[in-house]
């Protein structure tokens, strides 16, 4: 059957014309898994290498609906391919073996298959597969409604779906930022797949980083997330998707980086390319879908070096008051995937959440515009966003140093490597902390203090574990770099953020994961600075006013610590940073 | 013809050198794939007979490596159950059983009997097919 031939048919006649790839090394079983496929009507495309596979996949997501492996397999072993399907792609994949041993039975069911054939396959198996994927299409689609419109196809976000699966490529390679959920046949008993646009992404992210990325529950994550007609299943397989991808690219740290959050959203989401918003979290991968938030892709430059940014940070671009973007983290080495962090637009809800270990200057102005967003990083966690008060002591030199900044950027500036880590106790640390920002106690956090004065809202600052080795890159790279998560969010829902500064991190310890350590330290810069990963959360409020005055006295305060070298740093503001560290 | 076919299948079943699965395959065979079971049949000595072949050198290097035999194996019989083979089929079983336990001597032993019934099979395939067409 040819392929158009097949969309015509394939419409109203599925399974008949449902397109599969078989994959198996040995060749006689290839051979007749092939016949009997064709014996039941479906499409078959063949290969006995599972690399020769994954291209076929990945070269065009919506060419096939269902994919059968065999288990082993010389150049691969089946499972990960399983796995990378499921990740990528998100196709229904079933196992064939001729092993019958329940070990190899459940870890299909471990790594995602949807089921499990023994060799022999016979016909009658074979007649019912088509069922893994209406199952896969429903549960996905679960909170979509059909509105049983239009049908051209283009419409089902179904893309494994190989009902008029041309015209729904087409369509699906356009901009979607909203989850489909209209189902274009009315016939069919296939829901529209949820599609995970960055936005809805971030809320994802943001809501399993409010929870803790270890105690998410695809329920809580639900209703922190607040959307309708999306159900706990699609929230259950996306998570599940996540982790799995985030286990996988951090092992893949190097390739990956620059890519890889992209990745997620776009493998999540079966689209390719950056049509969306670029924006590189960390972990997140916000797909490019985010047109909403505008951004446009940063330029890597120094700082985001690490960072593989395509996708950019546009969301800096975005801040009106100022050019700089938001935070960058870079996670290089440990989650592998962290990489840059689109700027975070303050003002946007879109608001990047991306942090990369990056110091990237802060937006100071994005800041207070408190769009709390939660960043996420590496591990959807997300990144406790710096008070606004904070940031927008630099106001003057996050210009400066955006403008500069990058590429100087400290390319290892990163803490990176246990953002992880960070994130997570950050996470804890931020789930758990009561709400009210622990009085800044010592010294050093009059900024902080006055952060807290001044904002509305309460926050915990959570610290991350001091694992992250400071980077000594940061001596001379950009001092100024300044790491925010996320937006804060105007509401009282603060969002912790992390917030790096380089020169901090150079030169600061490793701060324990408190609060009130860092409260204590005897860095007044400590208040609001991560050594190496130190979190704070500050939560910024959206007063400017108060903000004003925040800066205002933190730059005093600042200046009265020691001398303030605007070239030294950047900006002023961290001039005493430097001298205390 | 058609009853020297007939015959030679029969005795092909007979005498357990087929099983079901063969049937299942002369099932898929139509005006599309018209040669379907034999080019299957060609697929499997080929491969079959390569795996036989990596399978003899392992063994005569004297190393029994039992890992990489049952691995063999495995594949082989793989291939054997999907084409219907039965007798092959069970010699593989065998052979990994040994393998499993370790028994050198017993795997040698069934690697031989494992041969005689994979030519034996060809030999009768080829025939059928012969006459088959």
């Amino acid at each position: 059957m040819t392929v158009e031939q097949q969309d015509c048919v394939a419409l109203d006649q599925f399974p008949v014309g449902m397109r599969v790839l078989a994959v198996d090394d040995d060749q006689t079983c290839l051979r007749i898994l092939e016949s009997l496929l064709h014996r039941c009507q479906y499409h078959v495309t063949t290969t006995n290498q599972a690399q020769k596979a994954l291209e076929l996949l990945r070269e065009n997501k919506n060419k096939f609906d269902l994919v059968i492996s065999d288990v082993d397999m010389p150049d691969m072993d089946g499972f990960k391919l399983l796995e990378l399907v499921g990740l990528e792609m998100d196709l229904p994949v079933i196992m064939l073996s001729a092993h019958s041993d329940p070990k190899y039975v459940m870890k299909g069911v471990t790594h995602g298959a949807c089921d499990y054939l023994l060799k022999p396959v016979r016909i009658e198996e074979l007649k019912n597969i088509w069922q893994h994927v209406v199952r896969k299409n429903r549960g996905s689609n679960n909170g979509d409604k059909k509105d049983g419109s239009g049908n051209e196809g283009v419409a089902n976000s179904d893309q494994n779906n190989g009902r008029a699966n041309r015209k729904r490529k087409d369509q699906y390679n356009e901009d979607e930022d909203e989850e489909r959920d209209d189902n274009d046949d009315p016939s069919s008993q296939k829901k529209p797949r949820v599609v995970w646009t960055v936005e809805l992404h971030k809320k994802f992210v943001a809501a399993v980083n409010q929870l803790g990325f270890e105690k998410a529950m695809p329920k809580k994550i639900l209703d922190l997330m607040n959307v309708e007609k999306l159900t706990r299943e699609n929230v259950a397989s996306h998570l599940q998707k996540f982790r799995l991808y985030l286990k996988r690219i951090s092992g893949n740290q190097q390739a990956i980086m620059a890519n890889s959050d992209l990745h997620f959203l776009q493998m999540s989401n079966g689209l390719d390319g950056f049509h969306h918003r670029p924006i590189p979290v960390g972990t997140g991968q916000f797909h490019g879908g985010a047109a909403a938030a505008g951004m446009r892709p940063f330029p890597p430059n120094g700082i985001l070096g690490r960072l593989n940014t395509p996708s950019g940070m546009s969301g800096v671009r975005n801040l009106s008051s100022s050019p700089s973007s938001g935070m960058f983290l870079q996670n290089p080495t440990d989650l592998g995937k962290f990489h840059h962090v689109s700027s975070l637009p303050l003002n946007h809800i879109d608001g990047g959440n991306i942090l990369q270990g990056l110091p990237m200057p802060l937006e100071f102005d994005q800041l207070q515009t408190n769009n709390n967003k939660s960043i996420i990083a590496g591990n959807s966690m997300a990144f406790p966003i710096f008070p606004t008060q904070q940031q927008s002591s630099l106001p003057n030199n996050n210009n400066h140093l955006v403008l500069e900044g990058h590429p100087q950027a400290p390319p290892s500036a990163f803490p990176g490597h246990q953002i992880n880590k960070r994130l997570e106790h950050w996470s804890n640390a931020v789930s758990s902390s009561s709400s009210t920002l622990p009085p800044p106690g010592q010294n050093s956090n009059s900024l902080i203090s006055h952060q807290f004065d001044a904002s509305s809202s309460s926050y915990s600052i959570p610290f991350c574990d001091s694992t992250i080795p400071l980077n000594p890159a940061l001596d001379h790279t950009n001092p100024r770099a300044f790491y925010r998560a996320t937006d804060m969010d105007s509401s009282a829902n603060v969002q912790p953020g992390v917030y790096y500064d380089s020169l901090q991190m150079r030169k600061s310890g490793n701060y324990g994961p408190t609060t009130d350590a860092m409260l204590s330290s005897n860095n007044p810069k400590e208040g609001f600075t991560v050594g190496q990963q130190k979190l704070q959360s500050g939560f910024m409020g959206g007063e400017a006013g108060s903000l004003d005055d925040i800066v205002n006295s933190t730059m005093k305060q600042e200046q009265s610590q020691g001398d303030l070298s605007e070239g030294d740093l950047g900006y002023g503001g961290f001039s005493s940073l430097r001298t205390c560290i | 013809m058609q009853r020297q076919v007939a015959l030679i299948k029969q005795s092909l079943f007979d005498q357990g050198y087929l099983d079901e699965q063969f049937i299942e395959l002369e099932e898929l065979q139509d005006d599309a794939n018209p040669n379907f079971v034999e080019e299957v049949a060609t697929l499997y000595f080929k491969d079959s007979a390569r795996l036989i072949s990596n399978i003899e050198q392992a063994l005569e290097r004297g190393s029994f490596d039992f890992n990489r035999l049952d691995n063999y194996m495995h594949q082989f019989k793989g291939s054997s159950t999907s084409i219907g083979a039965s007798k092959v089929k069970t010699e593989c079983t065998m052979f990994r059983e040994y393998c499993r336990v370790g028994n050198a001597e017993g795997c040698l032993r069934t690697f031989k009997q494992l041969k005689k019934e994979h030519a034996t099979l060809r030999k009768k395939l080829e025939q059928y097919f012969q006459a088959s067409k």
